[in-house]
């Protein structure tokens, strides 16, 4: 029976790192060949190149990084705020139905409708195009998200605030923010998670001119370097591990 | 004039009138009981007096100023609802000295204030704990001494001890009445309990379908058949027989 459940969980871990594993060492590798089983170089000289500059990952990452967390404190800050209003209105079922009219598109779709308008405002092919073109696609989701939060109770709480002296900025600072504060860094991570991975919109705005890392694993992929795909599928991965590492140590345990 | 005066308070939302010409007053120090069913319009009545709710007709006096149109957080009326509704990211000391810190009270006094309020509240040695670590009853009495120490002018109590178990409800029956006398609480309580209406109140209403009416004397109260006293009465009277012809037979 013991030797049933190591297998069983042998199995399990094989399954979920492997791709993990297979990813890291192919980042490492150059000159692999089939039926070679192991590749003819394995060393620091792919990493090196990220760190120098030349395959341009570094900056890809950085713009990233810069959309991802532009993308995830605009809609993670408007949504909560906005809620409260889209929640406590009179017509909330109406306004909650429109919240979801930008899913009934695919993003792609929903970029190429929108091109038109980002090439008159002139933010077609720039970064600031792109932040704006996603967070089109995560402020309704953080819309959605905290819209369980404005409930009657919050309302008490706001009313309570109100009786014993406070102002909105009271209610606000001390008590309607600390306490969301767990479901913010939720929002903030999923709403990173959506930018992040976003490549349809990113690819139409952008017009392959706001290489993202997304933008560039494809690219490496299209042009069979999968050694630069694995590395930059690598990076990929490594913010949305941090970030689920903080939000299971300092969110999650406190929520349960 | 009374502390409290409240004139032909009318409330409608849409078609459905909820509060009907509500004529109330109250002095200084008192407490007036409010029994009445769910749905008859307790809680709008003290959300219209707390200035959570605007009345479509009516004025509102407290201590000789209209208070009508003035916002809830410039009354310094305090409403307790049925739950703690305690601030979950703050302590217990943070929880009570939550109103001194909004009056930009000094740090010394707040310390002195919140200390001497949780000897009152018999919570010494609990002021560190976060409201998650408290019972039912703790929880209730860190809500009360929130709302005491900002001294407020009028409490409104909307069926506090509505969800505490029979026991620790009775222990904080006795708790407020003290605390009432102690510092010198003018309060609407409102409850759907009988006994309780009776046991908190210096004075007695009934409200029912939107309309309140206040009893002279609380025998007046308990004379109306409205209000199910004298039902209740017959109820345990009946029991009482019941046993005594048991215990005579056995």
């Amino acid at each position: 029976m013991v030797k049933v459940k190591n297998i069983a969980l042998g199995i399990y871990i094989a399954l979920i790192a492997f791709p993990f594993i297979y990813l890291l060492i192919l980042s490492f590798s150059a000159d692999w060949r089939f039926p070679e089983l192991w590749p003819q170089y394995f060393g620091l000289r792919n990493w090196s190149r990220v760190i120098s500059g030349e395959t341009g990952l570094l900056s890809s990452f950085v713009l990233s990084l810069v959309i991802s967390l532009s993308v995830a404190t605009s809609a993670t800050l408007t949504g909560f705020f906005i809620s409260r209003y889209v929640n406590y209105h009179p017509k909330k079922r109406l306004w909650t139905l429109i919240t979801y009219f930008p899913y009934v598109l695919a993003p792609v779709v929903f970029g190429a409708c929108l091109s038109f308008y980002f090439i008159k405002v002139g933010l077609f092919g720039n970064t600031a195009g792109v932040i704006l073109s996603q967070f089109i696609i995560a402020f309704p989701y953080a819309l959605i998200f905290f819209s369980s939060y404005w409930g009657e109770q919050t309302r008490e709480y706001e009313n309570l605030v109100a009786t014993l002296g406070g102002n909105p900025w009271t209610t606000y600072t001390k008590v309607l923010i600390p306490m969301a504060g767990p479901l913010m860094m939720i929002c903030f991570f999923q709403t990173f998670l959506i930018s992040w991975f976003e490549y349809g919109l990113t690819s139409i705005i952008g017009v392959g001119k706001v290489e993202t890392l997304t933008i560039k694993v494809f690219l490496f992929i299209k042009e069979a370097n999968f050694y630069y795909g694995a590395m930059s599928c690598c990076l990929l991965i490594l913010p949305p591990a941090l970030l689920i590492y903080f939000n299971k140590k300092y969110v999650f345990n406190k929520l349960i | 004039m009374s502390f409290l005066h409240i004139e032909n308070i009318n409330k409608a939302f849409g078609s459905d009138s909820i509060v009907k010409n509500l004529q109330l007053t109250l002095e200084n120090n008192r407490t007036l009981s409010i029994l009445g069913k769910s749905g008859c319009g307790k809680t709008t009545m003290l959300k219209i007096i707390a200035g959570l709710i605007k009345p479509d007709s009516g004025t509102i006096r407290l201590n000789n100023k209209t208070i009508t149109e003035q916002p809830a957080a410039k009354r310094n009326i305090v409403y307790l609802y049925q739950e703690d509704l305690l601030f979950p990211h703050l302590t217990v000391f943070e929880n009570i000295a939550f109103g001194l810190r909004i009056q930009k009270k000094s740090k010394d006094e707040i310390q002195d204030q919140v200390e001497s309020m949780i000897n009152s509240l018999e919570l010494s040695g609990h002021k560190h704990k976060m409201p998650q670590q408290l019972s039912g009853g703790q929880r209730q009495r860190v809500s009360f001494g929130r709302a005491i120490i900002t001294n407020p002018s009028l409490l409104l109590l909307d069926e506090p001890f509505g969800s505490l178990d029979s026991m620790t409800r009775q222990n904080m029956q006795s708790l407020f009445k003290s605390l009432a006398q102690q510092f010198h609480i003018t309060s609407l309580f409102v409850t759907h309990d009988l006994k309780e209406a009776l046991l908190m109140g210096d004075e007695i209403a009934y409200m029912d379908a939107g309309y309140l009416k206040v009893y002279k004397e609380k025998s007046d109260f308990m004379k109306d058949k409205s209000t199910g006293v004298l039902a209740e009465v017959e109820f345990w009277n009946g029991i009482a027989s019941d046993l005594s012809s048991n215990f005579i037979s056995s």
